[in-house]
């Protein structure tokens, strides 16, 4: 799939400067994203300490080895990359921007580079470059599509993330990731949208009287039940955004009748680690892994999220015990077996409107859960349409890798990230876009607002609480309806 | 001029070949190492072999990939490898070379076949250069290597093609036949020090992507006490 370069309106509104001269002179960073003030002092030299030090206790040498042996340079990454072909920079080439770091790596930690640097006394990594990586590694959404298309294997989206890994470590990460991780690892809340626990727990309650009101069952959001079988942990901002995927979710269980619970001790699925340090994404991750311990849980499951399912599913193993680690599930995967097993029963034209399926990159892209969510969807869509490319191959909201978090870069994300992404949708002519990614979610429905598209932007479960049916015996009667309310209030005076 | 001849085909030969073999067996068995020891150093060492096996397979047998993406130059690109790996090894006159250099012999290309690939070979090869000085993004990402590998890749089978099927005087012919040999050998010595490494490493590209995702536990504390930061504030 291709897409037209963008017209020099849009460069200009994509392009558009989001900091005073005053702030990009004190930080001696041209870049789009705000940056925490740090120490601009001798850049080069901190960058490659940092990556020294990244190198010594971690894998990356093997790949960066590998890579800097195998790059053909064939360009074939530039026909795939959703970036590239919206600005039409070269700069924006997946291969380009590897090769950012990977000359660094080959001048300053291989015996040829530094023999060849010594001799001939140049290629030392300037602050120019710094800055150049700083901004190209955040142009990238790390969708790692373009590894896909790369016949040399070269994973372009692992450059990305290690490259800012090393970034953060000398103080550049865009100031939205790192302000909402400091709350979530060192704040009140624990949590990336500073939530308290009370606020919490008083929005499950109301969305329990609504799910009631609107399906008489009582949907339960059970909260700190020890021994339950799955611990959930959503991405937290579902909480304040994504109301309905929970009630979604919620519904689920009530039929299945299973056990799960959410904890006050630690909420949250988020890890932007994954977007910008390694050392972030083993702290999050602890934290689920403890929480999980905390309730004694037996399984984690994770909401509508691509990244936090990416995090915790490949990443609580690697930090948690490896194999002895907690099974990491998708709800996805959840709510695709229990249908399967016949303990879910759905309504098949809930939806009468075209639906069609975007696939979260941190999901899809390694083939994890492709047909589960495309089943469930054309067992209550009868009009379910798929876009193409899909599945491991799709194309990425445009907001990935962290960027959608990043506010003040929106109107690149929507012009130069979605473009291609907007392309697909108006193609489907869908009514209702599912996307099971908080992520994903955002971006798209900036992207559809900003880009004038007539289509909702849902969650998997938004649509699947619109068309479970529950079992008569769930279902509480007209005459014990009125019961409910005042047996409900006996029992928090109770509390 | 027969000394010189001699002397290429014979120890000039002999060395750089080794050169080549010794320098792809070293840097295949750093990368065996090395992904054996990130395997040992990972905290996850569950490993999808089915994932790798087929998108290893994907790039092996290329069908599906050509017609995805630039489809005329994925096939002219395949077309120039085939040509490319099977000439030198299965050229009927290069068998009976390998036969007496090293006393093995297997069944050779015939001739038509061989003179086809070879002719494929230089003008895909040419067209592989064309390709990269005209399209926008690879000249702007190709480094001086990158344009001038189809070309020297392509001398050998020239000049090897004008010695086997014109006729021309002895004379020619040896200077021929030395330059097809030279560049030929030229080519052993620098493939395992420049990009055509991808020869040996293509098959365990794969592997290494998916063993790079598998990070050592504890980094945490170990990055932050090497840089000085431990207990610092995020």
């Amino acid at each position: 799939m291709k897409t037209k370069v963008i017209t020099d309106e849009e460069r200009q509104k994509a392009f558009k400067p989001t900091k005073k001269p005053d702030v990009i002179e004190r930080q001696r960073l041209d870049v789009r994203y705000h940056v925490e003030d740090f120490d601009v002092a001798e850049r080069p030299r901190r960058f490659l300490e940092a990556f020294a030090a990244i190198l010594k206790h971690s894998n990356y040498r093997m790949a960066l080895d590998h890579f800097i042996r195998m790059s053909a340079k064939c360009s074939r990454c530039a026909t795939t990359c959703q970036v590239f072909q919206a600005t039409g920079d070269p700069k924006d080439i997946p291969c380009y921007r590897s090769e950012l770091l990977l000359s660094v790596y080959r001048r300053h930690f291989t015996v040829a580079g530094l023999l060849k640097g010594r001799l001939t006394g140049s290629g030392h990594l300037t602050d120019e470059k710094v800055q150049e990586m700083a901004d190209s590694f955040y142009n990238c959404t790390a969708c790692r599509r373009c590894a896909l298309e790369c016949p040399s294997g070269i994973d372009h989206g692992l450059i990305t993330h290690l490259g800012r890994y090393i970034l953060s470590e000398i103080g550049i990460a865009p100031r939205a990731l790192v302000v909402s991780t400091r709350e979530q690892l060192e704040g009140k809340t624990g949590n990336t949208s500073a939530i308290p626990v009370p606020a919490l727990i008083d929005t499950l309650e109301f969305l329990e009287e609504d799910m009631f009101e609107e399906k008489q069952v009582k949907i339960k959001y059970p909260i700190d039940v020890e021994g339950a079988e799955y611990v959930f942990f959503p991405a937290v901002s579902d909480f304040l955004m994504e109301a309905e995927t929970l009630m979604g979710i919620a519904a689920v269980f009530t039929a299945t009748g299973d056990s799960w619970t959410t904890g006050t001790g630690y909420f949250d699925g988020i890890n932007y680690g994954l977007f910008y340090s390694d050392r972030i994404l083993e702290r999050v991750v602890k934290k689920i892994d403890a929480e999980t311990r905390r309730l004694k849980g037996k399984k984690v499951l994770i909401g509508e999220c691509g990244h936090a399912s990416r995090s915790a599913k490949y990443f609580l193993p690697t930090y948690c015990g490896g194999k002895d680690a907690y099974p990491v599930i998708n709800i996805m995967e959840y709510t695709y077996q229990v249908w399967k097993e016949g303990r879910l029963k759905l309504n098949p034209n809930a939806i009468e409107e075209k639906v069609a399926y975007h696939d979260p990159c941190n999901i899809a892209r390694q083939r994890w859960i492709l047909e589960p969510p495309r089943e469930l969807l054309k067992a209550f869509c009868p009009n379910y349409v798929e876009m193409t490319p899909n599945r491991d191959e799709n194309i990425c909201c445009g907001g990935g890798g962290g960027t959608v978090s990043i506010d003040e870069i929106r109107p690149y994300r929507t012009t130069v990230g979605g473009k291609l992404k907007a392309d697909q949708i108006r193609r489907s002519e869908c009514k209702y876009l599912v996307a099971p990614c908080a992520n994903c979610k955002k971006q798209l429905r900036e992207l559809v607002e900003d880009q004038g598209i007539d289509c909702e932007v849902v969650g998997l479960h938004d649509l699947l609480y619109k068309a479970i049916i529950f079992d008569d015996a769930l279902i509480v009667k007209s005459s014990d309806d009125e019961k409910q309310p005042q047996a409900e209030e006996e029992e928090k005076e109770k509390a | 001029m027969d000394a010189v001849l001699e002397f290429a085909r014979g120890p000039l030969f002999r060395l750089t070949f080794a050169i080549m073999a010794l320098g792809l067996l070293r840097i295949l068995v750093l990368d065996i190492i090395a992904a054996v020891d990130a395997y040992r150093k990972a905290g996850d060492k569950s490993m999808p072999w089915r994932l790798i096996i087929r998108r290893s397979l994907e790039w092996f047998v290329p069908i599906k990939r050509m017609f995805h993406n630039r489809p005329v130059y994925s096939i002219y690109s395949i077309l120039f490898h085939i040509g490319l790996i099977l000439v030198p090894i299965f050229l009927f006159a290069h068998v009976h070379l390998w036969n007496t250099a090293i006393g093995i012999a297997w069944p050779a290309l015939p001739e038509t076949v061989a003179d086809v690939l070879t002719v494929t070979t230089i003008l895909f090869g040419i067209l592989l250069f064309a390709s990269r000085v005209a399209k926008r993004t690879s000249s702007f990402l190709s480094r001086k290597q990158d344009f001038f590998w189809p070309l020297l890749l392509i001398l050998p089978f020239l000049t090897g093609f004008i010695c086997a099927n014109l006729g021309v005087r002895p004379t020619v012919y040896q200077a021929f036949m030395l330059i097809h040999i030279l560049s030929g050998e030229l080519i052993f010595i620098l493939i395992p020090f420049t990009k055509i490494a991808h020869c040996v490493l293509m098959p365990l590209s794969q592997v290494v992507c998916t063993l790079a995702w598998k990070f050592p536990p504890e980094t945490d504390d170990k990055v932050c006490t090497t840089l000085g930061k431990k207990g610092a504030p995020v």
